[in-house]
């Protein structure tokens, strides 16, 4: 038997991000999703859990991820944790480490802490080795292929300039690469089970944390200026005869050393 | 109290960081951590104190890598610590600052150091915004983007070098093989890079990319889109949650030009795009718009090259 837990953040829709001219992100009024590289952490663990198991999904953020917590129930996971509360808007990834770390020892005993490797709003890929260093767990990133033997998982990660396979005792946290897993879509009974399932909502103080440690006073880091940066416009000529759009590009790779 | 600036690079020497971090230093030393084998190259690059390490001895079990950094960051009291933010070194810091308690920015592509604080830059939110980050921790910590920063030589006449041991005890993390290729690493330092969006409609359009490819000796490329649609593996994928790319020419075949697509190829030098619909997005950041059908365009140039 192998529990499971995967940590799951919504993130905003790239394309579709509402940001103001001062250059503050409007996280109420932009659509969530949950992160890409989450969903391939979820699956990797439910296709774990067909072996015999449980899976938890964790996630910190608004109360309206209830609903999308649902659906992860739906896919096959067992039950689904949310941790909100006003107090920890404005978390740095220290400090969501330490919140996360808070509920994983408090939701009980997790063989395998399994995490999307990185989100597509932050882009830090911190939380999961941070989190792996508040419990005093090994970590594995950037993995993929994961297999599990005995109290050990083997796993392939991918490095800048190689493969290379690892093997891990439990408990460990590893974090998945964005589409090695592609998740399962639910089924009819677990979706109506779902609906009947509650998601297990925890505010600061039933972790027994404070606001000092929370959110912004938490935090390690400050974003001090933030800017729109434009894709630089080339707005180069538009050609709409192939034979010259072929000529001229030929030419731009022949500049080519 | 003063700055005391390290740069760990104990699996391999990132030039260009450390000549960043010599220039944050101004008179004060620099101190780094680099393998055996680089410090004659961490010394013409103006590093002072040159601590060393086997790299092939330190082995996979980061954990107890992290304890051995630790123990070695509080020993020479550095306060301040910038490393390549490579898989393994961003997995690594990351256990580091939350053990030292400090602040730590990921990726940055740029640092300063203004009055003791370490001032940070980052891109954000897809690239769409630029972000300051300075930490408020007693040690502060940044991975950079790794070899961003040129190098420039600047030989430190009173080096020292300190070779430190790692033992490593039976650790919980064991390598059972390693496979390097070179084909990934090909698509980040391709100088043509081929990329194909949803636009090329099959795997059998990627195989057409693919031929013009080899003719051109280039790499190929994948928008999400298309790696979604499963037309193109995950490891060419280009964007967000995939690769960034600085080719000499980037084309692009049957790619509407999505947020997420166009933050991996800013640093291409010209982007050339090829595409049917006369308001897709990536024509405006374009240095060359080709308003067709992908697939015409491809066969022209297959014939006219071969």
């Amino acid at each position: 038997m192998c529990h499971i837990l995967v940590c799951v953040k919504a993130v905003p829709d790239l394309n579709d991000v509402q940001i103001d001219d001062s250059g503050k992100f409007h996280r109420s009024t932009t659509n969530l999703q949950w992160n890409i590289a989450d969903l391939s952490a979820v699956e990797a663990a439910l296709s774990l859990k067909d072996i015999g198991g449980t899976v938890t999904v964790l996630t910190m953020g608004p109360a309206k991820l209830e609903a999308p917590l649902k659906e992860l129930l739906a896919r096959g996971a067992d039950r689904a944790v949310l941790i909100s509360d006003p107090a920890l808007v404005g978390s740095d990834t220290y400090a969501t480490a330490k919140v996360l770390a808070t509920a994983v020892q408090k939701l009980g005993h997790f063989d395998l802490i399994l995490c999307g490797n990185q989100s597509v709003d932050g882009e830090t890929g911190q939380v999961p080795p941070m989190l792996a260093a508040a419990l005093n767990m090994p970590c594995i990133t950037n993995a993929e292929q994961l297999t599990l033997n005995a109290n050990q998982i083997c796993l392939e990660r991918i490095l800048e300039d190689g493969m290379a396979k690892l093997s891990v005792e439990l408990p460990c946290v590893v974090s998945i690469r964005p589409y090695a897993y592609t998740l399962r879509l639910p089924g009819i009974f677990a979706l109506r089970k779902a609906q009947k399932t509650p998601v297990h909502c925890f505010g600061i103080q039933d972790l027994g944390l404070t606001p000092d440690i929370c959110g912004v006073f938490g935090s390690l880091t400050k974003v001090s200026a933030i800017e729109k940066q434009f894709h630089s416009r080339r707005n180069g000529p538009k050609e709409t005869n192939p034979d010259t759009g072929c000529a001229q590009i030929i030419r731009y790779l022949q500049e080519v050393k | 109290m003063r700055s005391n600036i390290a740069v760990l690079c104990p699996f391999r020497l990132d030039g260009g960081l450390i000549t960043k971090a010599v220039s944050l230093c101004q008179n004060t030393p620099l101190r780094v951590l680099v393998p055996h084998c680089d410090a004659d190259a961490a010394m013409a690059l103006g590093a002072k104190f040159i601590h060393t390490v086997d790299a092939v001895c330190l082995g996979v079990d980061e954990q107890q890598i992290t304890q051995w950094l630790k123990e070695f960051v509080l020993r020479e009291d550095i306060n301040i610590i910038l490393a390549p933010a490579t898989v393994r070194m961003r997995c690594i810091i990351s256990q580091l600052a939350f053990l030292l308690n400090a602040g730590l920015t990921a990726d940055c592509i740029d640092v300063s150091v203004e009055n003791e604080t370490l001032i940070q830059i980052r891109p954000a939110f897809g690239s769409t915004q630029i972000a300051t980050i300075t930490s408020h921790s007693s040690i502060q910590i940044a991975t950079v983007r790794p070899d961003i920063f040129p190098v420039i030589p600047r030989p430190c006449k009173d080096s020292i070098v300190i070779p430190e041991t790692f033992l490593s005890e039976g650790g919980r993390i064991k390598q059972l093989s390693i496979q390097s290729f070179t084909e990934q690493f090909a698509l980040t330092q391709a100088k043509i890079v081929i990329a194909g969006g949803l636009g090329i409609g099959s795997r059998e359009g990627f195989d057409k990319l693919h031929r013009l490819a080899s003719v051109l000796d280039a790499s190929v490329a994948a928008s999400r889109s298309a790696v979604d649609a499963g037309f193109a593996p995950y490891d060419c994928q280009v964007g967000i949650t995939g690769k960034a790319v600085k080719p000499e020419v980037y084309l692009a075949f049957g790619i509407s030009g999505a947020v997420q697509h166009l933050a991996g190829i800013s640093g291409a030098r010209k982007i050339i795009a090829v595409n049917k619909d006369k308001h897709a997005p990536i024509f405006d950041y374009a240095d060359y718009a080709v308003v067709a059908d992908w697939e015409t365009v491809v066969d022209k140039l297959l014939e006219e090259l071969s």
